[in-house]
Formats: structure tokens, sequence, C-alpha cells
């Protein structure tokens, strides 16, 4: 009965929000928002004190606990409201539409690549976090002042952070249409998505046909030999461990090549970071694969856009943006979810989420609002900040540096 | 007894940037002299899997000597024609006027999307850079060559062709040569932020630039520390040259 009740509440709420005629949260304070194109700049801007704290994708998170500038104050599943970020979606595997069509068992072969590592991932995390340090720092020490920290350690802890999955399930796509609401609200959507509704939306944004292809050759543990092409593919990636199945599957070439038949084999396999793989099909070469790397995703969509690349490894909304705009892609499979985290300077007194709050109007009150960098507008990371920060009563700013 | 004087400078400025960076103790506003020598002591170790400073800076004059050749062969041809004829001058002074205040990097997404990310797009770029003080010192050389030079010349019965290759552009050369010069020590600069676009993957500038990520100071610094080598190494080299072959220059009135 009482459940009811609640329900009843709930609804009535609802219903006036709906109607304009409550506001659900009395903004009661500033926080200011700086976009750095990616998180190259992070670390220097929040040690020398030019913000007072960060959103990034691993492996960045940890940077500053390692450098002791700046400390973790939550992941990005747990950001608010409740369960609202849990299991969200991150990067995805896209490609131009008329690769998918001029050949399509590429595409399937590239997102059996991908299934494979991904799987490889999930069993074997703190190998794939040492192949993951391989690729992003040749396993290097970062020195920071006195301390020097291995890049093997720093990946270890960022590794259980992400959640690598393939399958692009109902839950994954509906989480991804909430990023086109969240860009829609940013007027990041000016083309095909501007007013979708969900279902046009999904057929607009996906094809699940190379994941579903994938995963019955893998069960059938037969890999189907495409085409080749003559002429190199181009693959884009990031360089963050969101995108480890990439680097697993080029890493470990020789394992998936002797145990399913397929590979990303490096040509020169001395490389800590292969810039050109082969991919094999059955010991066959089908395609030279240049693996390029950018520092965001806007800048990979670029590139699709002007079919530069054709396969891209990327987040979520800028596949989303690029293809509101005309660009031929379609996204694929999910790569990971989650993955991101909050970080605040070193004393700062917020330690979770709440005391992040009550610092942020705390300083707002006095006139000096903090001031957040998010790799770019739009971004996941951005649009998790934003809902978080409006949803805890505080309006965000954009701000200059 | 100038070279001695000179040395006093930088030691000073070691001396105060360990001591500031002690003061400061903040890695990411100046790290520590012990973090940087190091690395540069070094130069064959692998950094953060970019590969070693001496294999990043091969990578980076390999491009930026392809871009250096090809605006060198562009500009002087170009330069000798514009300084010789008056009307190729004003056929194409204007449009030359009008592309090169444009910074080279402002071309960088175009370049991507024409020549397609690596080697060629940077190419395009380090010629940007190199091309202009080339064309300019080479139109000002050619325009420079005495008259008399000329004239005596044609009198003694020489063609167009022998005037231009035997008077013109040897009369030239001294200004062409520091065309060059300013020109390469541009594209050096270039080719340091042209390895800033997406899809590189090597390079002192990728260095420095990947370094950043992690907030990796004293990589970032020792990278420009060797570009500025490289730097002073070739401008050296270039004037060496200037003042054997080119030290007619002012002398010939």
């Amino acid at each position: 009965m009482k459940g009811m009740r609640l329900l009843l509440i709930g609804c009535l709420a609802v219903l006036l929000i709906a109607a304009g005629c409550t506001t659900t949260q009395q903004a009661t304070g500033d926080v200011g928002i700086l976009y750095t194109k990616g998180t190259g700049p992070m670390p220097t801007l929040l040690a020398t004190k030019q913000i007072d704290g960060y959103i990034a994708w691993q492996p960045f998170v940890e940077v500053a606990p390692v450098a002791h500038i700046g400390k973790v104050i939550t992941y990005s599943g747990e950001l608010p409201p409740d369960d609202r970020w849990k299991n969200h979606p991150c990067c995805v595997l896209t490609a131009r539409t008329d690769l998918m069509s001029s050949n399509p068992a590429f595409v399937d072969a590239m997102g059996a690549a991908t299934i494979l590592a991904t799987q490889y991932v999930t069993d074997h995390p703190s190998e794939a976090a040492d192949m993951v340090a391989d690729w992003l720092a040749g396993k290097g020490n970062f020195t920071y002042g006195n301390i020097t920290v291995s890049s093997v350690d720093v990946l270890d802890r960022a590794f259980p952070t992400v959640k690598f999955v393939n399958e692009p399930s109902d839950q994954w796509m509906n989480g991804q249409v909430e990023f086109v609401y969240a860009l829609r609200e940013l007027g990041a959507l000016t083309g095909s998505l501007k007013n979708s509704s969900d279902a046009e939306s999904k057929a607009i944004l996906f094809d699940t046909g190379p994941y579903t292809r994938a995963m019955a050759m893998i069960n059938a543990s037969s890999i189907t030999v495409p085409e080749a092409e003559a002429n190199p593919i181009g693959v884009g990636y990031l360089l963050s461990d969101h995108h480890a199945s990439l680097f697993v599957a080029v890493k470990k070439w020789q394992y998936f090549n002797d145990t399913y038949g397929i590979a990303l084999k490096p040509e020169d396999p001395t490389a800590t970071r292969p810039d050109l793989v082969d991919l094999l099909v059955k010991g066959k070469k089908v395609a030279t694969l240049k693996l390029i790397p950018a520092d965001a995703g806007p800048q990979l969509m670029q590139l699709a856009a002007t079919n530069t690349i054709q396969v891209a490894y990327v987040g979520n909304p800028p596949a989303i943006a690029a293809i509101d705009k005309g660009t031929p892609l379609k996204i694929l499979m999910a790569l990971n979810n989650e993955g991101s985290g909050v970080v605040v300077i070193t004393d700062s007194p917020a330690t979770d989420w709440a005391s992040f709050v009550q610092w942020a109007k705390e300083r707002s009150a006095a006139g000096k609002p903090i001031k957040m960098a998010a790799p770019g507008k739009g971004s996941i990371q951005d649009v998790m900040l934003r809902y978080a920060l409006e949803e805890s009563g505080l309006s965000v700013k954009e701000v200059q540096a | 007894m100038r070279r001695p004087l000179g040395i006093i400078l930088p030691i000073l400025l070691l001396i105060v940037w360990e001591i500031a960076a002690r003061s400061i103790n903040n890695q990411f506003i100046l790290p520590r002299l012990e973090t940087v020598v190091p690395v540069l002591l070094s130069p064959t170790v692998d950094i953060l899997g970019t590969g070693s400073l001496v294999h990043n800076a091969l990578v980076s004059l390999e491009r930026v000597g392809a871009g250096f050749l090809v605006a060198l062969a562009i500009a002087i041809p170009l330069g000798v024609g514009m300084g010789w004829s008056q009307r190729f001058d004003a056929l194409v002074d204007t449009t030359i006027q009008l592309l090169r205040p444009i910074p080279p990097l402002a071309w960088g997404p175009l370049a991507i999307a024409w020549f397609s990310v690596g080697i060629n797009s940077m190419v395009f770029i380090i010629f940007l850079g190199a091309f202009f003080p080339i064309l300019l010192n080479t139109i000002d050389g050619v325009r420079a060559v005495k008259r008399t030079w000329v004239e005596v010349a044609q009198t003694l019965g020489a063609s167009e062709r022998q005037v231009l290759s035997k008077v013109v552009l040897p009369g030239a050369s001294p200004t062409i040569w520091t065309g060059l010069r300013v020109g390469f020590g541009i594209a050096w600069m270039c080719v340091i932020a042209a390895e800033w676009l997406p899809g590189t993957t090597s390079g002192l500038g990728y260095l420095t630039l990947y370094a950043y990520n992690f907030g990796q100071m004293h990589y970032i610094i020792a990278g420009m520390i060797t570009i500025g080598i490289i730097g002073i190494a070739f401008d050296l080299l270039f004037r060496s040259v200037e003042d054997r072959w080119f030290c007619w220059r002012g002398l010939e009135r």
C-alpha cells in the first residue's frame, strides 16, 4: 500500500516536472568546466592548481594519485544519480558503411578479432594490463619528482575500474540513447538525430550484424576468410586502456592465430606501439591495417569523415555526433563500460561525491567556484560530470583557462 | 674570449634552474636537473614506448629534410622567375602575399584531409614553413644582382639562359643561402608542431606531446633540449658554409 502511494507521488512529481510546474533542484552553486581537448594537459593543470580537479578516462585517472597531485573521489560507475551510470556505455567499435557493404566479411573478421581479444582481457586481466602498459608506455617508468612508478603498476590500478564487454545488448543500446539525449541538450546534434525517436536513433546508430556473425563464427570455431583488401585499412584508436582489446589482439597475435585462426600480426614485432599490422585469417593475409592513434574522439571522427580511417575504436559521443552530421558510420559493438573517474587536488576536503558537492558549494558561496577539467564538450566524461553536478544542485558554467 | 664569456650565462641558468626546481618542489612546473640529465645522457634508451631520443631525432630530421627539399625545389626556381621577370612577379606576387601570413600549422586539418595522416601531411606543413623564407630571399637575391654584371654578360653575347645560370644565380646565391638557413630553422620548428597532428607515432615533437599525457615533464624538457641542440647544430653548419663560400658578399664593391 505504502509502495503504491509512493509510486503515485512519484508519478505526480514527474508530471509536474514535465509540465514545468516545479523546479527539480534549485541550483545552490556554480562549478566551472574547462575543456582541455583530451587528457594531455590535465595532470599539469592540476599540479599547478589551475584547476581543482578533472574527469578523465583511464589510465589518466590514476596518474593523479600516483604522482601525489590529486586523489580519486569516485569512478564513473558510481556517479549520481544512483545507478544512473552503472555499466554506462563508453567506447565502441565503429566502421564506415562503404567498407561494410564492399567487404562485409572483413568487418565481421575485425569484430571477431575484437571479441576474442576482449575475452582474453577479461580472463587474464593482469597479463592484459601488462600488455597495455607496454603499448602505452613501453612498460617504462613514470617519474614525478622523487617518485618513480612503473607504468605496469599504474595500469594494474586502472584495469579493475574498466569493464570490458562487447555485446550490443538492449540495455547497452538504451544507455547509448541516453547519450543522444545528453548531446541534444548540449546542442551538439543538428542532423539526423536532432528529433529522431528512440527507435529511429537506434536504426541510425547501430548495425549489430557484424557482432552476431562474428559470434556465430567464433562459436563455430571457423572464421570466414574475407576478400583481400588491396589498399591499407585505417584503424583509429585512443591511447587508453579502454582499447585494450586492440592492443592485446596485436601483442598476443600468435596465440589468436594458433587458437582461432585470426590474428592482427604486427609487421615489426619489436615495436612497442606498432602502426602497421596484417590481418591474418586462417594464415592468409587479408589486409594491412594502419593503426592511427589520436588524442581524442573528435579527431578520429574527422579522420573517419575524410575516409582516412575506415574503422575506429572511439568513445560513443564522438561517434554519435559524427553519425548525426552524416558521416557514413555505424556502431557495431561495445568495447568497454565505465572506466572514467573524477580526480580532485590533494588538499581538497572532498573524499567522496557528497563531500565534493559540499566543497563545491562552499567554494561557490565564497565567490571562488571550483574549476573542473573535462576532455571535451559532449565527451562521455563531460556529459556524466554535468548530469551528476546538476543532480547534486550545482549549475555548470563553461570557463576559459 | 667571446666563447668563454658566452658560456657563463648558460651555466648560471642551470644553477638557477636547479635552485628554483628545488625550492618550487613541483616537477610539473620545473623538474630537477637530475631527472633531465640522465635522459639526455642515455639518448639510446626507449622513452615510454616511443623509441629513444636518437631514434626520434632521426625520424624528425628525415621529415624535415623531405619538406625542406620540396620547398627548395619549388621556391628557388619560382623566386628566380619572380625576381627576374616583373610581369611574372605581378602575376604571382598577390597570391604569395595572401598565403604567406597563414601559419603552417593552421593547414593541419586540411593537410590531413588532402594528404592523409602520416609523412605526407607533415611534409606539406614543413614545406610551407620553409617555402616562404627561401622564396623571398631568392627574389631579393636575384633583384640585388648588380645590373652592370648582367649588362656586361649580355654585351658579351650571353643568352638569357646563360645570364641566369652563370651570373644571376651565382650572384644571388649568398642571399639564397641565407633563405635556406632561415627556411631550415622554420622547417625545424614546424616539424615539431606537425608531429602533434593525429596519427603520428614518432618524432621529437610527438615524444614531447606524448610525455605530456603522463605529466612526464623531464622527458619534455629533455626533448626540448634535443630539439634546441639539433637546431643550433644545423644553423652552425649553414653558417660555416656561408663563411667559407659566400664570404665575398659585401666585398664585391
